[in-house]
């Protein structure tokens, strides 16, 4: 194989296997499937957990992984960084490797903060020397100038990732592979571990990055793979990739709404002026057809998600409801919305009898598409694409 | 407000390749990787070697951490590396020392003739028992980060080596007090049984460690044949107990009875070493060393998998 230049990653056709749900003790198992491999009887004894996965990523560049829990997605990781070995295919990952996938693995919780710094170091691959050099740089970005000396366990699991993070965010690596690690931090400490993974960027380290926040994926990361089953469902650019999986997710979504309530749910629909599409800034009309089995007085609530996971806002209506079908018509107005897929989002509630049961559970009713402008590209360091569209009059002066 | 785009994607459309994004590969994939992909792991020696030796640094840490936790909590700290061998030696007194047929060193006293065998065991002994378990008690760490596995034993043996140092107190205080000085033989004869010993010990303790995470039964019965050991090396009898013609097979197997037996006559009578058990001393580190480190190499694609 030709050598690539620092920092380039080379995944092709990669295939993993895991050993299925272990029955017998290892040894036995083996005794197991050489005679099953004699025979040649029997289901297969593992199952594939990556499928054919191909991906380069040129030095300095990014590269986000998404895809549902148990898709393959750290497996990969953990294969690029030589933790584990693949069992088919071929792999390069050149020049030093940083690899983060978790937090608190290195870290021990007898030893105080200042000699975990130079254990975990160690285990990321630090020199001594470098760690010696970094230390003041390190404590200071994880902010634990008071804590420095204190046994680790007798940190917060927050703190302890804030160490670690900390340690290898000074690193510098020719690659830098960070699983799904910042969740634990404050939103404060997530926002420095972003912009501190983009000036890592900046200075030519290759990214890859596992997150289920698509946000931070798509503020990080240029290019984007979808894993689900084993397998690449896209890749590309991060904003196709992650609309497509966001549409993957919704569809998922939306078949798992039943109706479970007291209340049921007939119809539901959303038109935007004349009958159209939702249009930005817009008016819009929610129409739902419901039925239920006895006048109430109750709590209606409507609420509009971006996706079906992120939520945008909410209003609440207080009533009488009759028996039998009845219809519920909501105005929005000057719709707040960018570009986009949203859900819309139900719920009824009442007291007394109905006070330990909805009578309709919180729960996405119908998808619609919002057209207008795009959502703004997040400046660098912005983790949340603001999602809102807001009517503005400006003037400068 | 900016021009809309009002063409509504269908619904339930499958993902189209729009722009360079590349999608919908999984229809035509075979169930299992064609043989030709399949990855075979070739660990060359002197890759593994060079790569080990970049990574020294972790080991030195491995071993701060697990010295530093060790005694942290303990109130005696760094006193416990003297007190277990001084106890096995109070033990070893109590129960043999009256014994004359296992036969001791002529004018050599007891506690000097076992404590010798005991530095040298318990270097040994510990260092299997805590380096055979080595990968299975650093799972997390190691299912999570990427450095040569070899680390993880050859820690822990580093670790024993610093315990064993500081066991070496009593022996020179029991030199002290017996007033003998050891021979000048002494000055290369004990270094060069402690290489075998270290190297035998690596040998060994990799293969054990590699083996057991494939046979985690391995982890029960390690503690027994650890201490069965001790009853069959030359630690509280002398090894020319062992038939002359035999002792040579012994030395291949067992290399720790040629070296316990030529650091202790080179100390106490300025004894030479036997040349034929110890070369079959050597012969047998060398085989271990081969041996182990080639099931360690063999098995590593496994362990963050099964560990």
């Amino acid at each position: 194989m030709p050598t690539l230049p620092k920092g380039s990653i080379r995944v092709e056709h990669v295939w993993k296997k895991f050993r299925a749900d272990r029955t017998a003790p290892l040894f036995y198992d083996q005794i197991l499937r050489a005679r099953r491999s004699l025979t040649g009887g029997g289901g297969r004894p593992y199952r594939w957990v990556l499928k054919d996965v191909s991906v380069t990523v040129e030095p300095g560049g990014t590269l986000g992984l998404i895809g549902i829990n148990g898709s393959g997605k750290t497996t990969l990781l953990k294969i690029i960084s030589g933790t584990t070995y693949q069992s088919a295919g071929q792999l390069q990952a050149e020049g030093r490797l940083g690899a983060l996938l978790s937090v608190t693995s290195g870290i021990h919780p007898d030893l105080t903060g200042r000699e975990n710094v130079f254990l975990y170091g160690a285990v990321l691959g630090m020199r001594r020397k470098i760690s010696r050099e970094r230390f003041d740089e390190i404590v200071e970005f994880a902010g634990l100038a008071d804590a420095i000396d204190r046994q680790v366990k007798f940190f917060s699991l927050g703190m302890q990732m804030r160490l670690g993070f900390s340690i290898a965010a000074f690193l510098e690596p020719d690659i830098l592979l960070v699983d799904e690690v910042l969740s634990v931090g404050d939103a404060n400490f997530q926002q420095k571990c972003l912009r501190r993974i983009e000036e890592v960027v900046r200075q030519g380290t290759t990214l890859v990055y596992v997150s289920h926040d698509l946000t931070s994926v798509e503020a990080t990361c240029q290019r984007s793979l979808w894993l689900a089953d084993a397998v690449v469902q896209a890749a590309g650019p991060t904003r196709e990739v992650a609309a497509l999986y966001r549409k993957s997710v919704e569809q998922d979504a939306s078949l798992a709404t039943s109706n479970d309530g007291v209340v049921r749910m007939l119809k539901s629909s959303i038109t935007g002026p004349d009958g159209g599409p939702v249009l930005s800034l817009e008016d819009a009309e929610i129409q739902l057809t419901l039925n239920s089995p006895e006048a109430v007085e109750a709590d209606f609530y409507v609420g509009v998600s971006l996706g079906t996971a992120f939520p945008m806002f909410i209003t609440k209506y207080h009533g009488l409801f009759p028996s039998g079908d009845f219809e519920v018509k909501c105005q929005l107005h000057h719709v707040p919305l960018f570009k986009g897929r949203y859900s819309i989002w139900t719920a009824m509630t009442s007291f007394g009898k109905w006070a330990d049961n909805p009578l309709l559970p919180w729960k996405p009713a119908v998808a619609f598409d919002a057209f207008g402008p795009d959502v703004l590209e997040p400046p660098q360091g912005v983790m949340v694409a603001a999602p809102l569209h807001v009517g503005t009059t400006w003037s400068v002066e | 407000m900016q021009s809309m785009a009002l063409s509504t994607p269908q619904e339930g459309e499958t993902p189209s390749a729009s722009g360079n994004t590349r999608s919908g590969e999984g229809s035509a994939l075979p169930a299992e990787p064609p043989s030709h992909l399949i990855y075979r792991h070739e660990a060359r020696l002197r890759t593994s070697l060079s790569d080990l030796w970049a990574s020294r640094d972790i080991i030195y840490t491995l071993a701060e951490r697990d010295i530093r936790a060790q005694y942290k909590q303990a109130t005696l700290g760094m006193l416990w590396a003297l007190i277990v061998p001084m106890a096995m030696l109070g033990i070893f007194i109590l129960i043999f020392s009256r014994t004359k047929s296992l036969g001791v060193l002529p004018g050599v006293p007891y506690p000097i003739f076992a404590y010798i065998g005991i530095l040298c065991w318990t270097f040994f002994s510990q260092s299997l028992g805590t380096g055979g378990t080595a990968l299975l008690n650093n799972h997390d760490l190691m299912s999570k980060t990427q450095f040569p596995r070899e680390c993880f034993p050859l820690e822990t043996i580093l670790v024993t080596a610093v315990n064993t140092v500081l066991a070496w107190i009593p022996l020179v205080l029991l030199f002290i007090f017996y007033r003998i000085v050891p021979k000048p033989a002494t000055l290369w004869v004990v270094p060069l049984m402690m290489l075998i010993e270290v190297l035998f010990t690596v040998g060994l303790t990799l293969g054990v460690a590699a083996l057991i995470i494939q046979m985690r039964d391995l982890a029960q019965v390690l503690p027994m044949i650890i201490q069965l050991g001790l009853f069959v090396t030359p630690v509280i009898w002398q090894f020319s107990i062992i038939p002359a013609k035999w002792q040579i097979v012994y030395g291949f197997f067992n290399p720790l009875g040629p070296v316990i037996d030529d650091a202790r006559r080179a100390m106490l009578l300025g004894g030479h070493p036997a040349p034929i058990p110890l070369m079959a001393a050597i012969a047998g580190t060398a085989c271990y060393l081969a041996v182990g480190y080639r099931l360690f190499k063999r098995f590593e694609v496994n362990f963050a998998d099964i560990a």
